[in-house]
């Protein structure tokens, strides 16, 4: 049986978890507002992208020209994924989700490429594959710290130079995509070749534009765009997911401290009853032997 | 019917108003828009994009990116853009006088080339652009 002062120490360190806990919650919510913001800040250009690649697209389908080669796709030999994660952990599941989805996807494209390579994005993915002695082949690091555009970029374009160099013959994304800011959905994509431009926009396609300098080249500067976009958006998704599965761990261990709590005050007020039963018992019994 | 303008980067939407006329910088040089305009795409160059109405002038620094008219609608994909009000300058001339220098330290076929001669139009049209 622990004795008062024990139990009374244990109460005040979970009270102080419990404050921790409760601020990390709330700096987590603060943080899952302004990311969500910018998650939807980047809606119209994502969308307007989109719209114009298809257009721009649905005609050089039309007019059969030489596909550029960031969309054309061939053997596929050896590939890359990107693996998005956090800095910092306490987030739940959040980079072990993340990280067994990569594994199996390693496992199901076995077959289908000679050699699949891993790097990471974040701290706890580079950690989780070297724990388990699987090769990063770049880790970029410092990017989540202060998440801007050209970061994304610069990301992009290392990959679109190595795709182009013949390095690597797929390009995946694996990010924790947003859901809602309790549920996070493990994802991975294909970053390059770039697929998504083959859909025709029909509605552009009727228009026709005067280009300027040409189709082509307009092309061969707007696929750049489109794929540091994705990169972009993944890496906002995941630092959404990131603060939403924070804050929901932080909150359930705000209740499972406060359980605690009370049930060690239970504790603690029955062994104070005992005692002041105990002494009593004896102050009594002390008075009846004099008598 | 009126002609519309909205300018879109990465990060936001920056405006979407309706205007008289649009100038901006294309890559094949300076162009204006004005109402019933042919549908036209071109890429921009990094530089000024000024819009009228009312009378009144708008500058923009915009640092590269796409400009497309259709049906009246003036739509601009910029990598970066900001007003001309909104533009720091001193932070403007330090990244200028920066990438130059790292610019000038690099022969075309260096890695990062490319991204460095950027860096510099952007910030040159930044400085242009606040001083108008």
């Amino acid at each position: 049986m622990p004795s008062l002062r024990d139990i009374r120490n244990r109460i005040g360190s979970v009270k102080s978890t419990r404050q921790i806990t409760k601020a990390m919650k709330m700096v987590s919510a603060a943080k899952l507002r302004r990311a969500q913001d910018a998650i939807l800040k980047t809606r119209p250009y994502a969308m307007l992208l989109e719209q114009t690649l298809g257009r721009v697209a649905a005609r050089a389908a039309q007019a059969e020209a030489t596909a550029h080669p960031l969309l054309a796709a061939r053997a596929e030999r050896r590939a890359e994924v990107v693996v998005i994660t956090s800095d910092r952990g306490l987030a739940g599941g959040f980079n072990s989700n993340i990280c067994r989805r990569v594994q199996r996807f390693l496992v199901e494209s076995a077959e289908r490429f000679e050699q699949v390579a891993v790097s990471t994005v974040g701290k706890k993915g580079r950690e989780y594959f070297r724990a388990r002695k699987i090769e990063v082949r770049k880790d970029f690091t410092g990017v989540q710290t202060h998440l801007t555009f050209e970061k994304a970029e610069a990301l992009s374009r290392e990959y679109q130079e190595r795709y182009l160099a013949g390095e690597v013959d797929a390009v995946f994304l694996a990010y924790n995509e947003f859901k809602s800011a309790i549920s996070q959905k493990p994802v991975v994509v294909q970053l390059l070749p770039i697929q998504t431009a083959a859909e025709a926009d029909a509605s552009g396609a009727s228009i026709d534009f005067k280009y300027e300098p040409s189709r082509d080249a307009l092309l061969a500067d707007l696929l750049p765009r489109h794929v540091s976009m994705q990169v972009w958006r993944a890496l906002l998704e995941s630092a959404a997911s990131e603060h939403g599965a924070r804050m929901s761990s932080m909150e359930s261990a705000t209740k499972n401290a406060e359980e605690m709590i009370t049930s060690l005050s239970l504790q603690y007020n029955r062994a104070r009853q005992a005692f002041v039963t105990k002494e009593l018992m004896e102050i009594v019994s002390g008075a009846e032997a004099l008598k | 019917m009126a002609l519309t303008l909205d300018i879109v980067t990465p990060e936001r939407r920056v405006l979407s108003v309706t205007v008289d006329e649009v100038r901006a910088p294309g890559v094949l040089g300076g162009f204006g828009i004005r109402l019933n305009h042919e549908p036209f795409m071109t890429a921009l160059e990094p530089g000024r994009l000024t819009y009228l109405e009312g009378g009144r002038e708008h500058h923009y620094a915009v640092g590269g990116g796409f400009l497309q008219v259709a049906d009246n609608k003036v739509i601009v994909l910029a990598d970066t853009a900001e007003a001309a009000a909104d533009i720091d300058v001193a932070r403007a001339r330090k990244t200028f006088e920066e990438a130059q220098d790292r610019l000038l330290a690099l022969t075309e076929q260096d890695e990062g080339y490319g991204a460095e001669s950027a860096r510099v139009k952007r910030a040159a049209a930044r400085l242009r652009v606040a001083g108008s």
